[in-house]
């Protein structure tokens, strides 16, 4: 079972949101944004434990876009729709009401707070609103307490210490799974063994040199308090009560060498969700509900970068194709986040993203679980994804280069156009290569709509003169981009009305290579003076020295191969820092100024 | 009992179930698990080792979410039902549906799946009253032919006809089909449906797709159905396709001997054919504990085929024979002023409502109704004469009367039953403001309204013009209750029908012991009482003269009904002879099923007689006087 959509209009931060959502949800965001009122809105259908009178919302939590005073027209709607439970006949048995689709069978559920049937006026107090639950898009199909009690989100706070709830009985995870065991437990073995704990206590306590603390506590206890009020006080570890010797039970770790106190954050954490997980496997065992929605709240706070990539690399990946993940079939993880670390690592399918619409300042919602990716691919992008840190998540804008020449360059030259890329959000990711369409795919407007553009070569790679080659390769990338992006390109052999439509959709060519493409528009100073400072022998700096005086006598071959002698990159590298410092001019090739225009432009437009 | 011990003790079901165990039939019924039809003969126990046997699978073979399915005859059948379930401490809201086929067939088919099956669903659901239902019928009939009028003919064929695509549809009456289809076009056009719709859309989806079966399959593994026999074809088609390929588990109850309704499409061969299957087991209940042993006997007679019931009654009963020579008004008026008391006084402590006259059509009643009348006896009478007709509206306002009148004190009827109810009524989409609203305008009216003795025009008239009227107008599924709603205030009016009617009357009819049971024999079905009377037992009427055999078996079933509705006393009356709708006279002699038992008791041969066959008793004479014959068996 799984919630494969949801949908919110007019609550809080959302005007409008409409997302689908894979396996699980990893929902990442700024704050701000709105990821704990994403679950909110959850909680308002699914959540057993929240009160009605939570449920009743008031004038603030209408989002602030829509005209006040309200009218009777406004109205809160939150549905979520609910997937892949017909081969279970309990799910199915909770939801068979509820369908909105048959096959495969889909389930809606939704609330609703809206004004009063048969108010006349425009709603002005809180009794003139009520909130309904219903299912199926019928709304005379009520649902009430069931459908939560059986299909229950809980949610997990943020900042929650998780070892002192663990610690209390009342509250640990632990308790209920303990006391299953406890119930199966033969009674003789149990007093049994709490007489012989009892025993071996006794034998500890009566050590001489433990009886005198035991002593000196009690004696210091009189002393302040009186004979009549003193407690007595003995030494033990456990009590001799059976029924408390498995509460007395704790848990250690690194193979009982270290209590729970001793454990770091986030090892506390992640064990505190396999005791929730277990838990959650033994109710839907036991026939108690049959599914759990577990939220989770920023479970990074406390948690240093590194250690939450180890925590939750693994925490929502299927280890083996039978099997549904750690977590089990018995329970859905919704995770908010602002760590770009546990997005680097979450598995690329689960991934929402919240951002806020510029215009209307509403937030609104993407995700990748209705991708068409191949396997390949989505491995992919996840490595990039991992490597990179998640920066392409939390970007506003991207844009996509082939290398790392490109990533140190574009930067600094949008700065001398006047466009702070850092500023603005706006990501340069070098890809490694030419392989776009993925890229494309998860961020283009099919997928995370992040506005983004392609700098990619002609690649006259193989030429020796400029022009000379049929530029055939590239042409055909940038097709395939568009492709990718939902766009069909024009048809036949007309490059020209390909670069338009490519340029439209944010795909820029250059007709060189990077270093020729730079060179041209008179950035002949610096590379000089690159050369001249880390070019490895004296008749290279002489030939970039004589290009620079000739433009036109420039023999490319030469010209990249004496550049690739000391590193692509490097030497981008320095060129970056020289032109950044303003020393040589700020000539932009075309395509990278159009690029970066254009994703400024999308940004803002949004 | 403590609180504590209440919680900890064995489900009351448990203790009830003991009850079942002396009876090895009930009880293996009670055991066993798998798809069982259970073949119940008269007074066999049947709804109490049904009801202890569900409480079981809900306790027991079902865990939630999932639950069982329930279809009765009627709602009186899923009220009493839920009634003992709850007794049993078993009765949990939506885990059990407990209702009619149509309402099965709407709330948990029809609105949940239709639209996603592409049918086209009115939104929310109109339901056709009978005015309505009549108006088109005419209608359709209109655009096709002019001499014809709608009856059993299209009804019947409508419900046994149920695969539209088979040829057969078209051209096993090519003009009812088309009739048929014109009707339900017209319906089509209002946004309305009728029962039988209902009905043939549930069975049209359970066997289209799978889906749809699966999710009930879901919802209910067990499916349980009672009055198997009385539920026709397109039930039977739905047990079909959801027991047998889709795995739900079946617990059929029923008595083929006892299916009287045929011209609703119901037949025998359905429930008996069920028990053949070699996946089903097959259990017999046939100790009956409502009627004597002679009671049994005469009624074996009168089905012309033998049972091996046995009594388990202490008495053995009696059969008497009436031949009243002066024809109906004078079996009624002999029945009021001669048999009526004489029974009351043969037996201490015996009331009015011990006894029951069960008879073939609402003319009888007319006769009945007068007799009763005269002689000053307060009766119920159910036929379809009846001053009002019962739906679910009306049988609330029933017991909404019987609350003011006294329930409020002994706890008879309950608040909160009722509450609940008129909620149910007002399903369209409400705020829980306005239902909070409704709930209190009954309660304060009800508070409010207990006076016994006030003219139930005064008192319905109160609730109408308060908050039913509106409820009434806004429902679009109460709109045949509104009708009928209607009717009773009619009824009640100064110059009505019922124009004597106080709220007790009103409130007080159901299983009063005041009241003397009218009814027609079809609405006996179920009921028992002390003493049965047959009034009307004439050839040519029972049979009537242009049977043909299957028809002549259902009249012998509906016979046999009548005679195991006794405990004590079955009293035949007839005439020999009978007037039909013109006046004219018909001197057939009496019924031959009467025949059959007098020659059975009078130690003739068995079986059913050939009518004209020699062999009468010699102590049954035509055109005496007053003959009373009573034998009485050892």
């Amino acid at each position: 079972m799984r919630i494969s959509r949801v949908q919110i209009s007019n609550f809080r931060n959302f005007a409008n949101l409409d997302v689908a959502l894979g396996d699980h949800a990893v929902i990442v965001g700024e704050n701000k944004v709105g990821k704990s009122n994403f679950l909110y809105a959850l909680r308002l259908i699914l959540d057993p434990s929240l009160p009605d009178t939570a449920r009743k919302l008031r004038e603030e939590d209408f989002w602030d876009g829509l005209a006040r005073p309200l009218t009777s027209g406004d109205r809160v709607v939150i549905s979520v729709d609910i997937a892949d439970f017909e081969s279970d006949d309990n799910q199915l048995a909770i939801l068979a009401e509820h369908l909105i689709q048959a096959e495969p069978m889909v389930a809606r559920l939704t609330y609703t707070w809206q004004p009063v049937a048969g108010l006349t006026t425009n709603p002005n107090k809180e009794s003139d609103y009520e909130f309904i639950i219903y299912g199926g898009d019928r709304p005379e199909n009520r649902i009430n307490y069931e459908v939560r009690g059986r299909l229950p989100l809980e949610l997990l706070p943020a900042l929650r210490d998780c070892e002192a709830e663990m610690a209390r009985w009342t509250r640990s995870p632990l308790r209920p799974i303990l006391e299953k065991a406890a119930g199966m437990v033969d009674r003789d073995t149990l007093q049994t063994l709490a007489k012989g704990v009892d025993a071996a206590t006794e034998n500890l306590a009566n050590i001489d040199e433990i009886k005198g603390v035991a002593g000196s506590i009690t004696k210091k206890l009189t002393e302040m308090v009186g004979s009549a009020q003193a407690l007595e006080t003995a030494l033990r570890f456990s009590p001799s009560d059976p029924d408390k010797l498995l509460r007395a039970l704790r848990l250690f770790i690194d193979g009982g060498k270290r209590g729970l106190s001793e454990a770091s954050l986030g090892s506390a954490n992640i064990l505190y969700f396999a005791l929730k997980a277990l838990e959650y496997d033994r109710l839907v065992a036991d026939g108690d509900r049959d599914h759990t929605f577990l939220a989770i709240e920023e479970p990074e706070a406390h948690i240093h970068p590194s250690l939450q990539r180890l925590i939750f690399r693994n925490y929502l990946r299927p280890r083996l194709p039978v099997d549904n993940g750690t977590q089990g079939k018995s329970s859905t993880t919704l995770m908010t986040t602002h760590s770009p670390h546990i997005a680097s690592v979450t598995p690329l399918r689960q991934i929402v993203i919240l951002r806020t619409n510029t215009e209307n300042k509403a937030t609104e919602a993407a995700s990748t679980a209705a991708l068409d990716l191949t396997a390949d691919e989505i491995a992919d992008l996840e490595r990039y994804i991992d490597v990179n840190r998640g920066e392409l998540f939390l970007a506003r804008g991207a844009i996509l280069v082939e290398g790392d020449a490109e990533r140190y360059i574009v930067p600094v030259l949008a700065k001398k156009q006047g466009y702070d890329l850092d500023e603005l959000g706006i990501s340069v990711c070098s890809i490694s290569g030419t392989n776009f369409v993925p890229y494309a795919k998860l961020i283009g407007p099919t997928g995370l709509r992040i506005p983004f553009a392609v700098l990619t070569d002609l690649d006259p790679g193989a030429a020796r003169n400029d022009g000379a080659v049929a530029p055939q390769r590239g042409l055909d990338r940038v097709a395939a981009i568009l492709r990718a992006v939902g766009i069909e390109p024009p048809d036949g052999n007309d490059s020209d009305r390909l670069r338009e439509a490519a340029e439209q959709n944010g795909i820029f060519l250059n007709n060189h290579t990077l270093e020729i493409g730079l060179f041209r528009p008179g950035l002949h100073g610096a590379f000089i003076q690159v050369m001249s400072e880390i070019g490895e022998s004296e008749p290279m700096k002489q030939r970039m020295r004589d290009w620079g005086l000739n433009p036109a006598s420039l023999d490319s071959a030469r010209f990249l191969a004496d550049i690739e002698s000391v590193g692509k990159g490097r030497f981008a590298q320095r060129l970056a820092t020289i032109v950044s410092h303003g020393e040589c001019g700020s000539a932009c090739p075309y395509y990278i100024r159009k690029g970066v225009e254009h994703v400024v432009g999308e940004c803002q437009h949004r | 009992m403590s609180l504590a011990n209440a919680s900890t003790a064995k489900p009351r079901y448990m203790h009830a179930a003991e009850d079942l165990r002396a009876n090895s039939e009930q009880w293996s019924v009670y055991e066993s698990g798998g798809n069982c039809v259970v073949l119940a003969g008269p007074g066999s126990g049947k709804t109490k080792t049904l009801t202890i046997k569900m409480a079981r699978m809900l306790a027991e073979d079902v865990r939630p979410p999932r639950g069982i399915a329930c279809i009765t005859y009627n709602n009186q059948c899923a009220r009493e039902l839920r009634k003992r379930l709850s007794q049993l401490g078993a009765y949990e809201g939506r885990r059990a549906f407990i209702g009619t086929l149509h309402s099965f067939c709407l709330q948990s088919i029809v609105m949940p799946y239709a639209p996603l099956a592409g049918l086209s669903a009115a939104n929310p659901v109109k339901v056709a009253s009978t005015t309505e239902i009549k108006e088109l019928q005419e209608k359709a009939l209109k655009k096709l032919t002019d001499d014809e009028r709608w009856g059993p003919r299209f009804d019947n064929y409508r419900r046994t006809h149920l695969n539209r695509t088979h040829p057969s549809w078209k051209h096993g009456d090519e003009q009812a089909a088309k009739v048929i289809e014109t009707y339900e076009a017209l319906l089509a056009e209002e946004g309305l449906i009728d029962f039988d719709s209902m009905v043939l859309t549930g069975l049209q989806l359970v066997r289209e797709h799978a889906w749809v079966r699966k999710a009930l399959k879901a919802r209910f593994p067990i499916l349980v159905i009672d009055e198997y026999q009385d539920l026709g074809r397109a039930l039977h088609e739905i047990v079909t396709h959801l027991c047998f390929p889709e795995g739900m588990q079946l617990l059929a109850v029923g008595d083929p001997d006892q299916s009287i309704y045929g011209f609703t499409g119901a037949e025998p061969s359905l429930l008996r054919e069920l028990a053949q299957r070699p996946d089903v087991a097959k259990i017999e209940l046939k100790l009956n504990y409502r009627c004597g042993s002679e009671i049994i006997h005469a009624s074996e007679a009168a089905l012309g085929e033998e049972r091996d019931f046995e009594s388990a009654s202490d008495e053995p009963g009696e059969i008497s024979f009436h031949e009243r020579p002066d024809g109906l008004d004078d079996q009624a008026k002999f029945i009021c002023t001669e048999l009526i008391p004489k029974a009351l006084a043969r037996r201490k402590g015996r009331k009015i409502g011990d006894i029951a006259v069960l008879y073939l059509d609402k003319n009888d009643g007319d006769a009945m109704a007068a007799a009763a009348a005269t002689a000053r006896f307060q009766f119920i009478r159910v036929d379809g004469n009846n001053p009002y007709q019962p739906s679910p509206v009306t049988y609330w306002l029933e017991d909404c009367a019987a609350w003011c009148v006294g329930g409020w004190r002994t706890g008879a009827v309950s608040l909160s039953d009722l509450v609940r109810r008129w909620l149910a009524f007002n399903s369209s989409p409400q705020s829980d403001h306005q239902r909070r609203n409704m709930r209190v305008a009954l309660v304060r009216f009800l508070r409010d309204n207990r006076v016994p003795e006030a003219p139930l025009r005064d008192w319905l008239g109160k609730m109408l013009d308060g908050f039913l009227q509106t409820c009434l107008d806004r429902e679009t599924g109460l709109r045949d209750d509104a009708e009928k709603v209607a009717k009773l205030l009619n009824a009640v009016s100064v110059d009505g029908a019922l124009q004597r009617y106080t709220v007790a009357i009103f409130g007080g009819q159901k299983g009063s012991p005041d009241q003397l049971n009218l009814s027609t024999l079809h609405s006996a079905k179920g009921l028992e009482y002390d003493i049965v009377i047959l009034p009307g037992l004439e050839e040519g009427r029972i049979p009537y003269y242009n049977d043909d055999d299957r028809a002549i078996r259902e009249k012998r079933r509906l016979f046999y009904v009548g005679l195991t509705r006794a405990r004590h006393e079955v009293h035949l009356l007839y005439s020999g002879w009978y007037e039909n709708q013109y006046g004219r006279r018909f001197k057939d002699g009496p019924s031959r099923f009467v025949e059959d038992v007098q020659r059975r008791l009078g130690g003739g041969a068995s079986g059913p007689s050939d009518k004209n066959l020699p062999g009468s008793p010699a102590h049954l004479k035509r055109d005496g006087a007053v003959q009373q014959v009573k034998i009485t068996h050892k």
